[in-house]
């Protein structure tokens, strides 16, 4: 008598096929993530660098507004066909000019505009210590000088009078 | 008393604080300069709201244009809404000398239309894509907007808010007279 082959219970392979399964989600999921996370930052390193058109002071990358979103977007199209971020950036200044930038670039009057605050700071701190060392050596030479040497006879007769007076009165 | 340095660096310092002040104080805060002007206009590609009628930049050679970027949410753009039809009817219209062409940017079709019908336009009207791509490439800050494009193709002046009777007056007879002195 033949025995009868009864197909294993689904027990048997349900458990194997899903921990298969899961096992590849996971391996492909990082991939995927990875990708779009990638993308991501791209695109808000670059829309932290433009200027929302509709605001105050706010980058294109913080502001809801609708033609920042509209330039998220866009960039976000540009990086995803490979173009690189100065080639975006470039893009953005040929249709709105220097303006929509949030940092000046670094040449021609731009260069002033970062040069400028640091050599104002450093010819307002050397102006400052340049002060105050003259101040104390003016104060030691003061100390260490002969004040009496130059004084008169008469100014010096005064000073006389006047601590005898002061002692007396002591 | 101050020294000479001193005093011409207190003056330099006073000249500079005022020199800033009056070129904020004189400057319209209103005119932002385009990189667009005295380049030629950028492509684009419309269909007419109503009709359908499919219209580029290559179909507006020779012809002088006015493009306005409006919105039908947009207040200040109701201002311009009837001055740019009279216009299209002084100029466009019946002459064909001049085009007037109004993109509706993050806007419905209803509602473009709605607008459009409340204040008369009769113009050729059309939409911006979803995302935008016209009104990006024009480099737009908001509604309204216009750019006068000359018979060679070139912008000619870009307008950032309402657009007044004497600015249009002034551009298009302007760009009528260019023109005419190159036929």
């Amino acid at each position: 008598m033949n025995a009868i082959r009864r197909p294993p219970p689904p027990s048997h392979w349900i458990l194997p096929w899903l921990a298969l399964s899961f096992y590849l989600g996971l391996a492909g999921a990082p991939v995927m993530a990875l990708g779009e996370r990638e993308l991501e930052e791209k695109v808000q390193a670059i829309t932290v660098q433009l200027r929302c058109p509709t605001c105050q002071g706010i980058s294109v990358k913080d502001s809801a507004a609708a033609f920042s979103r509209q330039i998220r977007d866009k960039v976000r199209r540009m990086v995803r066909e490979g173009q690189s971020e100065q080639a975006i950036l470039a893009f953005f200044v040929s249709r709105y000019g220097e303006w929509i930038l949030r940092a000046p670039k670094k040449e021609g009057l731009g260069l002033v505009l970062w040069v400028l605050p640091g050599a104002a700071m450093v010819f307002a701190g050397g102006l400052i210590g340049y002060k105050l060392l003259r101040g104390s050596r003016g104060a030691r030479d003061a100390t260490q000088g002969e004040p009496a040497a130059q004084l008169t006879a008469e100014q010096r007769a005064r000073i006389d009078r006047d601590l005898r007076r002061f002692e007396e009165q002591i | 008393m101050l020294r000479s340095w001193q005093f011409w660096t207190v003056m330099a310092a006073i000249g500079a604080l005022t020199g800033l002040f009056a070129f904020a104080f004189t400057t319209d805060p209103k005119i932002v300069p385009s990189p667009l002007v005295g380049r030629p206009a950028l492509a684009f590609a419309l269909t007419e709201l109503n009709s359908g009628e499919r219209l580029g930049l290559a179909d507006l050679k020779g012809t002088p244009f006015l493009l306005n970027f409006w919105a039908s949410w947009c207040v200040a753009c109701r201002d311009e809404a009837r001055l740019l039809e009279a216009a299209h009817r002084r100029w466009g219209a019946s002459a064909e000398r001049f085009r007037v062409i109004g993109i509706a940017v993050q806007d419905t079709p209803d509602a473009a239309r709605k607008f459009a019908r409340r204040f008369g336009k009769t113009y050729f009207l059309a939409l911006d894509t979803a995302e935008g791509d016209i009104s990006l490439n024009y480099g737009l800050y908001g509604v309204p907007e216009s750019f006068f494009v000359g018979a060679d193709g070139v912008v000619r002046h870009k307008q950032i808010g309402a657009l007044t009777a004497e600015v249009i007056e002034n551009q298009v007879t302007g760009m009528l007279d260019t023109a005419k002195a190159t036929q």
